[in-house]
C-alpha cells in the first residue's frame, strides 16, 4: 500500500515534486525482514548467502532512501526561501506604488504653486502687491509640500533600511523621559497632561536605543494627536516574565473597531492630508519586530487608547 | 465674450482645490469649489457646473461613490476625474460610470485646462442648447 502511493511522487505546494521514494520504501524493510527471516529459517550454509544477498539490496535501498530524502528537504527548504522572497518582493512592491500614490499628492500641489508663481513673475513689471504676496505664498507653499515629500521618503527609508539594531544598556526610564520631555511642551499647550506610573527598580535594558525612542516618540505623538485638551497621557513601566513593557495610554478618541486592524498598515491614517502620513506605527512595528519584541494597541472609543511596547529583558 | 465655463472642483486637499481654483479663475473660468462628495453636491444642487473636475480618494464620499450621485445631482454636467492614485481598474470603473476622461496627478495646469475645454467642447456639440 505504500508502493502504490509512492508511484506518484508527492507533489508539494507550487508543483514541487518530491523525488519518488518507490521501491526503496518497501525493499529496504521487505528485505531487512527477508535477511532476519532468511537466517532463522533456512539450513546454515544457505542462510548466510541469503542474508548477504538480502542485506547488501537493503542496505543499497536504505541509502538511496536517505539520499532522496535528504534531496527532497533541500529542495523544500530552496522553495521555502524562494517563496518568501518572492514574498518580500510582493510586499516591497505594493509599498512602492504605495508611495508613489501618496507623493503624487504633494507634487500635484507643487505643480500648480509653481505654474501660478511662473505665471504672476512672467512680467514682473506689472507686479501689483496682490501678486507680489501671492506669488511669496506660492513659493512658501512650494518650500512646505516638498518637505512633505521628504517626510514621507525618510519615514519610508527608515521603513526599509536594513539596519542592523545596535544593542546598548540603558535605563528604561531614562529613554522614555527623553521623549516625554520632547512633547511635554506641546502637551502643556494644548492642555493634555502627561502622567507617570513607572514600575520600581526596572533592570536596564539592552536595546537599541535611538530606535527605541523613535518608537516612543511616535506613540507619544499619536497620543497627543488623539487627546483633547484637559485629557491625560499617562506612561507607564512593567516587568513580568524575563519582559519588560513600556505603554503609552491616553484618553483620546480611541481606535474604531474597524480601523483596528489597519493602524499598523503602512499608509494608513485617518489624519487630514499633509497632516498624517500613516507611516508612525508600521514604522514602529518594524522597529520592535527588529529589537525583538512585540507592539499591540487595545482601545476603547471615545475613551482613549493605550499601546504597548514589550521588549525581552 | 462667451459666458465662462463653470467648473466645480471637488478634492479634499484645500491648498489643491484653492490654488487651482485661483489658476483656472485668472484663465477665465468660473470656479466653485468642494471639499467632498457630499459639499459638491450641495453646491451642484445651488446651482449646475458645466465640467466637474473630481478627486477619487477623499475622505467620506469618495470620487467613485459620488459619481453616479452627482451625474444625477447635474447631468448636464461632465466629470473629469483627477487623482493621485493611477489605476487601471479604478479609471474603467469611473469611465464605465460615466466620467468623461481620468487625469493622473500631478497634472501641468495647461494639461488640465486643455482636458476641460475639451471634455466642455465635446459636450456642446453632442448637447447642442
Ligand atoms: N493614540 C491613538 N488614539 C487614536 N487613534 C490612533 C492613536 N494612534 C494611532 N491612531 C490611529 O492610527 C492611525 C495611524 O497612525 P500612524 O501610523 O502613526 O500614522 P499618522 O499618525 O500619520 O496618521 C492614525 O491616523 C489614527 O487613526
Ligand atoms: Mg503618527
Amino acid at each position: 500500500m505504500n508502493a502504490k502511493n509512492s508511484t506518484k511522487p508527492e507533489a508539494g505546494p507550487e508543483g514541487f515534486a518530491f523525488p519518488p521514494l518507490w521501491p526503496h520504501t518497501v525493499l529496504a524493510p521487505g528485505l531487512a525482514g527477508a535477511a532476519v527471516l532468511a537466517t532463522l529459517l533456512t539450513p546454515p550454509a544457505v542462510d548466510v548467502a541469503l542474508a548477504l544477498v538480502a542485506g547488501a539490496i537493503c542496505i543499497g535501498s536504505a541509502l538511496t532512501l536517505a539520499r532522496r530524502i535528504r534531496r527532497g528537504e533541500g529542495e523544500l527548504r530552496e522553495m521555502d526561501l524562494r517563496l518568501l522572497h518572492s514574498q518580500k518582493l510582493a510586499a516591497i512592491g505594493e509599498l512602492s506604488s504605495g508611495i508613489a500614490h501618496e507623493i503624487n499628492n504633494p507634487l500635484a500641489i507643487i505643480t500648480q504653486e509653481l505654474d501660478l508663481a511662473r505665471e504672476i513673475t512672467a512680467d514682473c513689471q506689472g507686479l501689483s502687491d496682490e501678486d507680489l504676496s501671492d506669488a511669496r505664498d506660492s513659493l512658501r507653499e512650494i518650500a512646505k509640500q516638498v518637505d512633505r515629500c521628504r517626510q514621507i521618503t525618510h519615514k519610508l527609508l527608515n521603513f526599509a533600511r536594513k539596519m542592523e539594531p545596535v544593542l546598548q544598556e540603558e535605563a528604561l526610564e531614562q529613554v522614555i523621559e527623553d521623549m516625554a520631555l520632547l512633547v511635554e511642551k506641546e502637551a502643556q499647550g494644548r492642555g493634555v497632561a502627561i502622567a507617570r506610573d513607572y514600575a520600581p527598580d526596572l533592570p536596564h535594558v539592552r536595546t537599541d536605543v535611538p530606535l527605541l525612542r523613535q518608537v516612543i516618540l511616535n506613540l507619544l505623538t499619536n497620543a497627543l494627536h488623539a487627546t483633547p485638551p484637559g485629557g491625560t497621557i499617562t506612561l507607564l513601566t512593567r516587568r513580568a516574565d524575563g519582559q519588560v513593557s513600556i505603554a503609552v495610554r491616553d484618553t483620546g478618541c480611541g481606535i474604531a473597531p474597524e480601523n483596528m486592524e489597519k493602524i499598523f498598515d503602512p499608509f494608513f491614517t485617518t489624519k487630514e492630508p499633509g497632516k498624517g502620513t500613516g507611516l508612525g506605527l508600521s514604522v514602529s512595528h518594524g522597529i520592535v519586530a527588529r529589537l525583538g519584541g512585540s507592539l499591540a494597541a487595545t482601545s476603547r472609543p471615545g475613551q482613549g487608547a493605550t499601546f504597548t511596547v514589550t521588549l525581552p529583558l | 465674450m462667451a459666458d465662462p465655463i463653470r467648473v466645480c472642483i471637488v478634492d479634499d486637499e484645500e491648498r489643491f482645490r484653492d490654488t487651482l481654483a485661483k489658476l483656472l479663475s485668472r484663465h477665465g473660468f468660473s470656479v466653485r469649489t468642494a471639499g467632498g462628495g457630499q459639499e459638491a453636491l450641495e453646491l451642484l444642487a445651488q446651482a449646475p457646473s458645466d465640467v466637474i473636475v473630481l478627486d477619487v480618494k477623499m475622505p467620506g464620499l469618495s470620487g467613485e461613490q459620488a459619481l453616479p450621485l452627482l451625474r444625477a445631482a447635474c447631468p448636464e454636467a461632465e466629470v473629469l476625474v483627477l487623482t493621485g492614485h493611477a489605476s487601471v481598474d479604478i479609471a474603467s470603473a469611473m469611465i464605465a460610470g460615466g466620467a468623461a476622461d481620468y487625469l493622473l496627478k500631478p497634472c501641468p495646469t495647461e494639461e488640465l485646462e486643455g482636458a476641460i475645454r475639451a471634455v466642455y467642447d465635446r459636450r456642446q456639440a453632442t448637447r447642442p442648447r
